[in-house]
């Protein structure tokens, strides 16, 4: 009896160490996350004003501020999540529906896992051997077509997990009544795996948004606001990289209101897509 | 009639011959890839009855009710040989337009799949992809199927709300009322009560009962009761074999093979 | 509450309906036994005779309904007993018939001989009886009347005072006149088949008990026998 008893106290001591352990890593990741943001509010929200957002890249002691970089990024980021999300989805949805167990569906999986960890420079690297060497000119398309090439692994594996997540039941049934098959998977199948797509696309939108090394053989970047496509464009995260490598205090102080607002924007993009899953789901 | 005992290996096959039949199986064989999964099954379905499906797990009951409507053709591999006459026509013949096949021959799986919207659009859904009602003929149908299935009077003041926020009885009385909007012949149900609660079940079973005075229905169950409470004809398998098939009076008062009469009594299975 | 399937009600309350149409049926018969008896009516008695074949079909058909029942239905509770009381009532009232149908079988016999008034009025008094019981016990189940069927059960002692009483009379006859001999045995037979009949009555009576309270009834039967030498 008294072993026993010496075997749940010690059982009790394990479980208290255990469950300590898991608050103070828990701490320790909280910390560091608070330290992270505060770091980029404290450096950041000195150097905004009405001038980051309405003027373009100046060089040192002049006027200036990032409406380029914004601009850039959001012609970036919209061409390579358009592309990513057409390719993705679909690319996602045949191999979970159309590719069975098929060696070509096999071969592709695994050509994606591959893209899905191939490291971004070389991506960038690629697409200038393709769309800017023969053209003899850095690009914004390049730059989004760079973009396009990072996220769209993502958003096909993650859709087609979401895809197989979805009972089978639930294919059968739209087929049972008559619909043909690629009905049912637009209809009801993506309407019902639509959260998880969604999540997808915004870890794909969240990875490329900061993304800078593809972009400097591609979109390059540019001192003035360019509304054409196949011009060079900045972007923020070139912009930042270029700044906070000079000696200019003001020139820094940009970089750091950039990093600022690419963190804002996409947490922002994150929240309200939770909240309109989170209302589609009540309704 | 014989007082003999009955023999292990016996088979009884009754004749329909008070009711016309809607769906006749003959000799069919189903293959999933090399497995021999129906071994030369031959079974009437006769019109506006209920006809029931029995036998321990693996007998093949749900692989045949698959075949009737061909859904095993969505998997590679999986083959039927045989006839099913359905209305003069083979329907497993090549060539035979599936989607139209399904539009008249209805299924409900065994766990409930109400599509993620509307529950009006969930029961529109099968009626659009054929025709194009003006709305207030499609409030019409979607309230008609509704009714049958049971379900009006409890979502008729929010048929707007997600099919998802049913709870599971309810869940399947939508699925029922997906499946007769778009006025099919035969209703296949595929253990459609396993899921739920006894109230549940039993509200879905007196729907049934109602539903066959137009329609011709399958029930594949592992609930013999059911069966016995449900059905005009029984039909009980094993191994992929069609053992005894008779009216289900007879066939739980009396059984005609052993097999048939040591599965209802409880002795194996 | 009705049952969620609705056919199953259906069947038990048809089942009940069978029950009552061979409840009047046998009422009847008995009822027109005495008569045939009381009134020397030979085409009554043959009437009697003819129709207890009826009787046998609806015993079969209530038979066959209620295993149908229990096997499709696997009833439990109030259903199981009551479809159970039906099987049990149906096979009493089957014997009251047949016993009618031998009290109309004695009174062809009795029509060709001597009228003997005194003692057929004591059967008909006694008939009369225990055709009210039986009465009164097919209304009990018909109301599902639990105070009504204890009543019956109760009384059961009256039939046995009346059968006690006729033997008596019909010893005396016999002894007085032995030429009376045969008619006073079959009337001795005609009272013996009455007293069974009244017995089935509280058969019935008890069938009821236990169909509404699921319980037996406590006490013995009464039974009286004061013939025990």
């Amino acid at each position: 009896m008294a072993a026993s008893v010496a075997r749940i106290a010690a059982r009790r001591a394990s479980n208290v160490i255990f469950v300590a352990f898991c608050y103070l890593v828990t701490a320790i990741a909280l910390i560091g996350l608070t330290a992270i943001l505060w770091t980029l509010v404290a450096n950041g929200i000195g150097g905004l004003n009405l001038d980051v957002f309405t003027l373009p890249t100046p060089p040192t002691g002049e006027r200036g501020g990032l409406f380029n970089s914004i601009v850039g990024t959001i012609f970036l980021c919209s061409m390579g999540m358009a592309i990513a999300l057409t390719v993705g989805l679909i690319a996602g949805t045949w191999l979970a529906e159309y590719s069975g167990s098929s060696r070509l569906g096999a071969v592709v999986r695994f050509l994606n896992d591959v893209l899905l960890s191939a490291p971004s420079i070389l991506i960038g690297v690629f697409v200038w051997g393709v769309l800017v060497q023969p053209f003899h000119t850095f690009s914004a398309l390049a730059g989004g077509v760079a973009l396009a090439i990072i996220a769209v692994p993502v958003i096909t594996r993650t859709t087609e997990d979401v895809l197989r997540l979805q009972p089978i039941a639930l294919r059968e049934s739209g087929v049972a009544l008559g619909s043909p098959f690629w009905r049912v998977i637009q209809s009801v199948v993506w309407k019902a795996a639509r959260s998880g797509i969604l999540t997808g696309a915004l870890l794909a939108f969240a990875r490329i948004s900061g993304e800078s090394a593809p972009l400097l053989f591609t979109s390059f970047g540019n001192q003035f606001t360019n509304w054409d496509p196949r011009k060079p464009i900045s972007s923020l995260g070139q912009v930042i990289f270029a700044f906070a490598n000079t000696p200019y205090d003001d020139l820094r102080r940009l970089a750091w209101a950039g990093a600022l607002i690419v963190t804002a924007a996409v947490l922002t993009v994150i929240i309200i897509t939770r909240i309109l899953t989170r209302q589609q789901k009540r309704a | 009639m014989s007082l003999t005992a009955l023999e292990s290996q016996d088979v009884s096959i009754e004749r329909i011959d008070n009711a016309a039949i809607k769906l006749d199986v003959q000799e069919l064989d189903f293959y999933y890839g090399k497995k021999h999964a129906l071994k030369s099954v031959s079974i009437p379905f006769a019109e506006r009855a209920v006809t029931a499906l029995i036998g321990p797990s693996g007998c093949g009951k749900s692989t045949l009710l698959r075949t009737l409507n061909r859904m095993y053709a969505l998997y590679p591999g999986q083959r039927a040989t045989g006839r099913i006459m359905f209305d003069g026509e083979d329907i497993l013949r090549p060539g035979v337009n599936l989607a139209m096949l399904r539009a008249r021959i209805g299924m409900v799986f065994q766990k409930p799949t109400p599509f993620p919207m509307s529950i009006y659009d969930n029961v529109a859904f099968g009626v659009r992809l054929y025709e194009s009602l003006s709305k207030a003929d499609m409030d019409n149908r979607v309230e008609e199927a509704l009714r049958r299935a049971a379900l009006w009077d409890e979502v008729k003041d929010h048929l707007s709300a997600s099919g998802l926020g049913l709870s599971g009885g309810q869940q399947q009385r939508l699925c029922v009322a997906r499946g007769i909007a778009v006025k099919p012949e035969i209703l296949l149900l595929d253990e459609p009560t396993s899921a739920l609660d006894p109230i549940s079940s039993a509200k879905l079973e007196e729907t049934v009962t109602q539903l066959k005075s137009d329609y011709t229905i399958v029930v594949v169950t592992h609930n013999m009761g059911q069966a016995a409470r449900v059905s005009d004809y029984t039909g009980f398998m094993y191994l992929g074999e069609l053992v005894e098939f008779g009216e289900t009076g007879t066939v739980f008062t009396k059984p005609a093979t052993r097999r048939a009469s040591d599965y209802v009594t409880g002795r194996f299975g | 509450m009705e049952h969620t399937l609705r056919a199953y009600d259906e069947e038990l309350e048809g089942l009940t309906a069978e029950l009552s149409r061979m409840g009047g049926l046998a009422e009847v018969e008995v009822a027109d036994a005495i008569r045939a008896i009381a009134r020397r009516d030979v085409m009554l008695a043959q009437a009697v005779i003819g129709r207890d074949a009826r009787l046998d079909e609806i015993e079969a058909e209530i038979e066959r309904r209620a295993v149908l029942l229990i096997a499709l239905r696997q009833p439990v509770a109030d259903d199981l007993r009551r479809t159970v009381a039906a099987l049990k009532i149906s096979m009493n009232l089957e014997r009251c018939g047949d016993l009618a149908k031998n009290i109309a079988k004695r009174a062809l016999v009795i029509a060709e001989a001597e009228p003997m008034t005194k003692l057929t009025r004591s059967i008909e008094r006694m008939g009369e009886l225990v055709a009210g019981r039986l009465k009164d016990v097919l209304d009990a189940f018909a109301a599902r009347d639990l105070d009504r069927a204890k009543t019956v059960w109760l009384r059961d002692d009256e039939v046995d005072e009346h059968y006690d009483s006729i033997f008596r009379e019909l010893l005396t006859y016999m002894m007085g006149d032995p030429r009376t001999i045969a008619s006073c045995a079959h009337l001795l037979f005609v009272a013996k088949n009455l007293e069974r009949i009244g017995d089935h009555a509280t058969n019935i009576a008890e069938i009821i008990f236990y169909e509404i309270t699921g319980e037996q009834l406590p006490e013995q039967r009464p039974k009286l026998d004061a013939l025990e030498p």
